[in-house]
Order: C-alpha cells, then structure tokens, then sequence
C-alpha cells in the first residue's frame, strides 16, 4: 500500500532520483571531517529560522512595546528563555562557523577557478549573516542593543557621499524609534532571510556543479558519497553544535536582556557584540578627521580585497597566488583576534567603564524586578517608562542632582571619587532628607533642631533651636505632637481645606494637637493653619506631596520660607527646571513608597 | 550492522536527536497560553448601594479591573459591564446579577426598544428580566454572578465578575 502510494508520487514528481541526486554526490577522497561546515552552516541556519519565527510570534517591534515583548518572551513564556537563548547563541555559531568555513574552503583552494562565483556567494552569505547580527542585536530594544547599533548607523552615516542618505533611509528619520524598529524587524525577518535562502541556494547548487575540491591525495583513497558517511558527520558536528548552543543557554540562564533603551542615558558603557569588537577597537586608532579610515577605508579595502581573492590566480603564479591569498586572510584574522582581545583588555582596565557597567547592571536588574513586579509591571506607554517612574531609580536620581548639592541624603551630598578611589561628597549647607516629612525626621527636630540631619547647617532656621532652648514640652508631649503629625498633618489630602481639616473627628482632642497648642510653644510662631505666619512656615500638611510640592516649588512664598531674607531661602525649583514625574518620584523616594531592592 | 548501516541509522538519530531538542521547546512554547497556570479569580468589587436600586428596574454597571495584557499592566478600566436587578422583598436573592456578555457569542447585551426586556444586537438574542432567554437563538439564560449584600446600614452590592464560554448549553467558566 505504501510503496504503491510512493510510486504513484514518484510518477508524478520523480522525487527517487531527485533524492538520489541529492545524497548520492561523490566524495573524491571519500567523507572528511573538515567537510563539515557547510552543513553545520545549513544545520544552524535552519535552526535560527525556526526559532526566529517562534520568537516572531511574541515579538512586538515598536518602541513601546519591544522590550516588554522580550521580557514577556524571556521570563513569562514557556521555555521561551529557551528558544530566545538558542536564536541568540545561534547567531554567535554562525559567525564562527562561517570563519572556519571560509578558512576551509581558503586553504584547500577551492575558491579558484572555475569556483570564483561561488566564493562571491559565499561572501555575500558572509555580509547577510553580519547584517542578521546588526539588526537582530537592535530588536529587543534594550540600552545594550540601542546604543551599539546608534554607533553603527552613525559610522554608516560617515560613508563618502551617499552616508547620510543611507542612515536616514535605514534609520527611518534623524532619530530612532518606532521606524527605526520596524525597519529593523523588516530587514531581519523579510528582506535578509529572502536574501540569504537565494544566496544560499545559488551557493549549493553551484557547489554541487562544481563538485567538491579534490583533496590533492585523492587519487590513492577511496572514493565515498554523501549518503550516508558524509552525511554522518555533518550530523555528528551538527548535534555538537545544538550540544554546545544548549549548555551555553542553560549555563547562561537564556540571552541577556538589559534595561529598557533609554536616549537620555548620558554614561551607558555602549560595546557591540563580540564578534564585531575588532571593528570598535580598530576606530580607537584614528583619531579626528582620520577616524574615515577605521570607519570605511580599511574595512572596505579589506572587503574588496576579500573578493578579489579568486582572480589573483590571473596575474600571479598559482603558488604565490595561494601564499598570498591564505596570509592575506590569516592577517586580517590575526588582526581581529589582535584588536579584540585590546579592546577587552582596555575594558578591564578602565575603571570607570567598569563602574559605568555595574551601574548599568544595577539598572537592569532594577528594570526586570520591576517588570515582574505584579504591582508594577510595564505600563501601556512603554518599558521605557518602568525605570523612568520608578522613585528608586528616577526619583532618587533628581534628588541626586538637583537636591544634594546642598542638603545631605543619609550624610551624604553629591558623592565623587578622584583618581585614588577615595570619595568625596559636597559640602552640607541645609538639612538632611532622609526621611523628611516623615514622623521619624519630625521627631528628630523636635529633640534637637540643630543637629546636622535638620538645621543645623541653616543659621537663618535657628527658630526650632530658639524655641527648643526654652520649651517645657516633655519627650512624652513631644512624642504626642509627632503621632499628631502622622495621624492629622502628613496625611492631609490635597482637597482639603484648613477648615474642614480642623473640624475632623478627634482632631482637638488629641494630645499632640493640646500640646502644640500649649502655652503657645509651637503657636507662637506657627499660629495659622492654612494662612502664612510672620516667622515660620505654615504646617497645614507639612510633608504631604502638596506641601513639599509647594516647598519646592515656591520657597520664597509667604506661607513657607518668604519670611527668611532673600540669600538665606531655598532656591525655587518651578516646573521649568523639574518635570511632574520628576517631583512625583523624588517625593515618593523620600516617603519610601516603591518597590523595595531585594540584597 | 555494517559501517555503512552504522552511518545511516547514526545519521537517522542525530538528526532526530537535533529535531526534537528543537521541536519539543518549540512546541512547548506556542502552546504557553494552555499550560500556563490559571489567572487568579477575580474578587469581589462593590458597584452601587442598595437604596440606589429600583425593584425590577435593570440597571448596568461597569466593571472597573487593573488589566494585565500579556507584557502591559493596564491602570484600572473597565473591562465589563453587569446588569443589577433588584428583586421584590421576599424572594431568595436580593439582588440578581446578570453578566451583560451574551452566551450566545459575547456581544455586549442592553435593553430592548421597548425597555421590557434585553436584547443582543449582534444576533437578536433576546431574554427577560430574570435572565431566561425569550427566543431560541441564545442557547442559554443569561449568566448570572455571585452577588454579595452587605449587611451594614446602607448596603452595598458585590458582584464577583466571571466569564464563561459562550454557544454551550451548559454555564461552564472560561479559561
């Protein structure tokens, strides 16, 4: 029944000699190890595509959505770290294996002729799998991929004539983004791919025209077939491929994903992939308007000599040809292995590249525990904004640059290190915040006012430590007055007003609000609530986001530090100088309210 | 076995070996949305007070959830809406919840014209007050949702929202 079906077919189709076409190639010489990497090539090839259009399935490509798709495909899918890691170490074995291919194919000679075509296909195979990596690496739109691609497109940019048109074109604009992603996503998964298979295709079929380069001792082995020793073999290195592909997934827990691209990162440490890193370090050699050299020069001459390779037999004699030809291609791989391995050794040198690196480090574990985070999670405007709303992060950040070089945060201002490592901070010229608005910091300036934490590095508040020198209030009353704030003042909602604030449930008779009030020991300055006091700020929800909002805002106002002279006031920060999210986060970093950091 | 049937059986293995190391992950991973573990059930949500509610007058209230969209987390929106009717005194329930997704193919259901009774406008499904259906198109009653009352001075109305599969006879929950 079987064998009628499959003769049925055969009449039709012809597939039995079709096959035996196929696997019955000879070997002269007979099957070799070292003719392996065409078909661990094929093998590799093969397994990017199938887990390229799995990851296709999940993958979103705009600006927005991309990391988040990359997460979701790393850490919430089923094995997807797993299809994720193999199509990124993959790319790394294709690479490789096609440097090995080609230095086969060098050193038996089989680029002469009649095989000149083939080896330009070769080539171009070679240009479309570095241009699978240049493009994939951009995809899961991480600071890592976004930054080393940007210094890809702006050498392309740096091309004679027609650089700029290019990287525009490619670029979809002056600026990436959402084009820049579909662009991107559009050459690695239609334009290349199409590219590669009829390259490919072209490159097999002439191999099989050709046949393969007979080994110069062939004449004395015998001859063998594709099918099944050669074949053997290939599978045999092509399992070993997986094998390895495998352990460096599992051993590396997947493919790396880093924050979340951000443009206005101003110190992220951008290094391409490995393979790529000769290139970078090459352009650390040419310095100003000679950079054109390390940028499109050399690598183009390089290129040009590359697939010139097959003709040199016509000008040269066959031996020297050869010579030339294999030092030619050992020197540029001597080089690149010269240039990679000084371009790691620098890294590991340069200290501030490696604190650049663990600060990066530090914003990506920030940015997945956030992602993962059900109470967080990646809003709808983008994973960008999952570090950029977070008050660890943001918050923390602006309060670094635009607080500390006055007040202090856990007694320390803005912090840096000269060449011996040591650290310095700024000068403390106004309190510490750590914990402002807070029951704990209220405490602290209600049992010493001049202690650094509060003002004792502001001369011009020395109320607190006037009125400290003279209050009966005991620790008790004081320790009621800062319960008071936590239960009445810090909550105060921003649509209350000071009346209705005033006739609350309980608020009279709470012991702090009678002690505040006590023979007038806070009242004397701070006699209002809701209006401005001749000599002190107003409290009516000191340390709400509105009260600090204001503070920061509009320090000079009458309801808050307009009674101090001009010099002694806190310099206004309007919304010209810090965004809404800028203030939203640096007052919930001050009030604790985020995710806190696992240890 | 001779060297050459070694290879060709060899040859058979490896090669499966390398398909199905890719095949299985890969299968695996298109079929996440069946093997991932169940979404939580949702909570109750409180949508109106008692008083607020008319004996036998339908009203519909929106469901308010925090949605997670695969990698989004949305802020809370509505992502359904239930018809409160408030039952005469006396009866079993206080208050019959109705999810306003037809069972017939999930349309969102309303009020007829004549506001007697619902209608779907996708396929004219059409049911009364108390959720059993008027014509034959619907193949079930509509679904009703656990409610809660509370038992304090001004009651309030808890639904727990659910959704179940549409075109079966049988009110079985989707998941």
């Amino acid at each position: 029944m079987f064998n009628k079906l499959a003769d049925w077919l055969n009449d039709r189709t012809g597939y039995r000699a079709m096959m035996h076409e196929a696997l019955e190639e000879p070997i002269p010489g007979g099957a070799r190890w070292r003719y392996v990497f065409g078909s661990a090539l094929s093998t590799t090839f093969m397994v990017q595509a199938v887990t390229g259009i799995l990851l296709m399935t999940s993958y979103s490509p705009s600006s927005s959505t991309a990391w988040g798709s990359v997460f979701y495909i790393s850490k919430e899918m089923t094995l997807g770290w797993f299809i994720r890691g193999i199509h990124h170490f993959g790319s790394q074995a294709m690479v490789v294996l096609l440097a090995m291919h080609l230095i086969q194919v060098l050193v038996a000679g089989a680029y002469r002729a009649p095989r000149e075509v083939n080896w330009w296909f070769g080539m171009a195979l070679l240009f479309l799998t570095l241009g699978f990596s240049l493009t994939g690496y951009l995809l899961p739109w991480d600071q890592k991929g976004y930054w080393a691609t940007k210094v890809a497109t702006n050498i392309a940019s740096g091309t004679p004539v027609i650089g700029p048109y290019l990287s525009k074109v490619v670029v979809g604009g002056s600026d990436y983004g959402n084009q820049t992603l579909t662009r991107f996503y559009g050459l690695h998964v239609g334009a290349l791919p199409a590219l590669f298979v009829m390259c490919l295709a072209a490159h097999v079929a002439l191999f099989r025209k050709h046949g393969l380069t007979p080994p110069a001792d062939a004449s004395k082995r015998t001859a063998g077939k594709f099918w099944p020793e050669q074949l053997f073999m290939d599978s045999v290195v092509s399992v070993a491929v997986f094998g390895i592909l495998t352990f460096l997934v599992v051993s590396e827990h997947g493919a790396n994903l880093d924050a979340p691209a951000d443009p206005a990162s101003a110190n992220y440490p951008a290094r391409p992939e490995w393979y790529f890193l000769s290139l970078f370090q090459l352009l650390k050699h040419f310095e100003g308007d000679r950079v054109i050299l390390g940028t499109f020069v050399i690598p183009t001459a390089l290129m040009v000599v590359m697939l010139l390779i097959p003709l040199f037999d016509k000008v040269l004699p066959r031996g020297l040809a050869y010579f030339l030809s294999c030092g030619f291609v050992f020197a540029v791989v001597g080089g690149a292995i010269y240039l990679t391995v000084e371009a790691v050794k620098a890294d590991e040198k340069d200290t501030l590249f490696q604190a650049e690196r663990v600060r990066a480090d530090q914003a990506r574990e920030r940015a997945l525990a956030l992602a993962a985070d059900p109470k967080y999670g990646i809003p709808p405007d983008g994973a960008m904004y999952v570090l950029l709303r977070d008050p660890f992060t943001h918050g923390q950040s602006v309060l670094s640059r635009k607080c500390l070089n006055c007040h202090y945060f856990d007694g320390k201002g803005q912090v840096s290190h000269d060449e011996s490592g040591k650290e310095t901070s700024t000068p403390q010229t106004a309190s510490d915040l750590k914990g402002f608005g807070s029951r704990a910091w209220l405490r602290g300036l209600l049992e010493n006012p001049r202690s650094d934490s509060h003002f004792g590095k502001v001369k011009a508040c020395g109320g607190m430590a006037r009125w400290k020198k003279n209050s009966k209030l005991t620790s008790k009353e004081l320790d009621s007055v800062a319960d008071f704030f936590e239960k009445f003042v810090i909550p105060t909602p921003p649509e209350m007003t000071p009346e209705e604030w005033e006739a609350q449930e309980g608020l009279a008779e709470h012991p702090g609000y009678v002690a505040f009030n006590k023979e007038g020991e806070c009242t004397t300055c701070h006699s209002e609530w809701g209006s401005s006091n001749p000599e002190a700020p107003n409290l009516f929800g000191w340390g709400s986001k509105a009260w600090i909002t204001r503070m920061i805002h509009k320090p000079e106002a009458a309801d808050r530090y307009g009674y101090l002279d001009k010099k002694d006031q806190m310099p206004a920060f309007g919304s010209d100088q810090l965004s809404e999210n800028d203030m939203d986060t640096l007052i919930r970093f001050l009030k604790g309210d985020y995710l806190v950091p696992a240890k | 076995m001779n060297r050459r049937d070694f290879y060709r059986f060899g040859t058979l293995a490896l090669g499966g070996l390398v398909s199905l190391a890719l095949a299985v992950p890969g299968v695996a991973y298109i079929l996440d949305p069946i093997l991932k573990k169940k979404g939580r059930e949702g909570d109750y949500q409180e949508l109106t007070s008692l008083s607020r509610l008319q004996v036998g007058v339908p009203e519909v209230f929106p469901i308010i959830e925090e949605r997670q969209d695969a990698w989004v987390k949305y802020p809370p929106e509505p992502v359904g809406a239930v018809w409160l009717i408030r039952q005469p005194a006396g009866s079993t329930e206080e208050v019959l919840a109705l999810s306003a997704e037809c069972p017939h193919l999930g349309c969102a259901v309303n009020l007829s014209s004549d506001r007697k009774s619902f209608f779907c406008p996708c396929h004219t499904s059409s049911f009364k007050f108390n959720g059993n259906p008027i014509n034959q198109i619907p193949p079930r009653a509509m679904d009703s949702l656990k409610v809660d009352v509370t038992k304090d001075s001004d009651p309030k109305v808890r639904v727990k929202f659910e959704r179940f599969r549409p075109q079966i006879k049988e009110k079985k929950p989707l998941v």
